[in-house]
């Protein structure tokens, strides 16, 4: 009877291109909205993991395999799998609901996602979130 | 010992039936989930494993009992007094049935 599906939490994608890919809850819409009149949220999620960085590598390579591709979706209740992990990144300001408006708002969005995800991996927190789900 | 309890569920469930809200299948009970309006799930004894550990964890994200019923989808479906199988049911509103307070305890 607690609601889980809120903001900050853990999700794996199971539908469409992001599939088996995770994200974070950054808004959820209960009740829908009049053009998705269904149970959906706004996640921001990994499209690319970071490679797996070893302590011989220099600093260079390092920078290179912590890179994180990112991708910021509207997606149907239906097609998450919720997890009990949540990942605390504040998102709030650099992904809204008119993100996905316009091509380059998306792209900033992107980008500042990118950002923040990047900086929390190499804190190496949160690591079964940057490891990519295998199946 | 154990014949008792199971009809006691049985009536419990007919009950609900009668005055309670409740879902029935897959789709539908994950939907009550979701929305936190499931108050105790019923999976029956045949239900494929995977489904079944999907639901029990969703009902852990949730906090919500999980009851096993012992009966396989057929009968469930004829505790609920439908003609059809049943493999997995959440209950929203007990009614006047005392199912949630009685049952929870099990797993």
């Amino acid at each position: 009877m607690v609601k889980f599906l809120k903001p900050n939490k853990a999700v794996i994608v199971l539908q469409g291109r992001y599939a088996g890919k995770k994200a974070v809850i950054v808004k959820s819409f209960d009740e829908g909205t009049r053009d998705r009149p269904y149970g959906h949220c706004l996640v921001a999620g990994i499209k690319k993991y970071p490679s797996k960085v070893i302590r011989k590598d220099s600093a260079k390579k390092t920078a290179k395999k912590s890179r994180v591709k990112c991708f910021v979706k509207l997606v149907n209740y239906q097609h998450l799998m919720p997890t009990r992990y949540t990942l605390d990144v504040d998102l709030k300001d650099a992904v809204s609901a008119d993100a996905l408006q316009t091509k380059d708002k998306k792209v900033a969005a992107c980008k500042a996602t990118k950002a923040r995800f990047e900086e929390r991996f190499k804190t190496g927190k949160n690591r079964w979130f940057f490891t990519k789900l295998r199946f | 010992m154990q014949k008792k309890t199971h009809e006691s569920i049985n009536n419990r469930l007919a009950l609900v039936m009668k005055s309670g809200k409740y879902t029935l299948g897959y789709k539908t009970v994950l939907k009550s989930l979701r929305s936190s309006k499931g108050k105790l799930i019923i999976i029956a004894n045949n239900c494929p494993p995977l489904r079944k550990s999907e639901i029990e964890y969703y009902a852990m994200l949730c906090k919500v009992g999980v009851h096993h019923y012992n009966g396989n989808n057929v009968d469930l479906g004829t505790a609920c007094g439908k003609y059809f199988r049943v493999c997995c049911l959440s209950i929203i509103d007990p009614g006047d049935s005392d199912i949630i307070k009685s049952m929870p305890g099990d797993h």
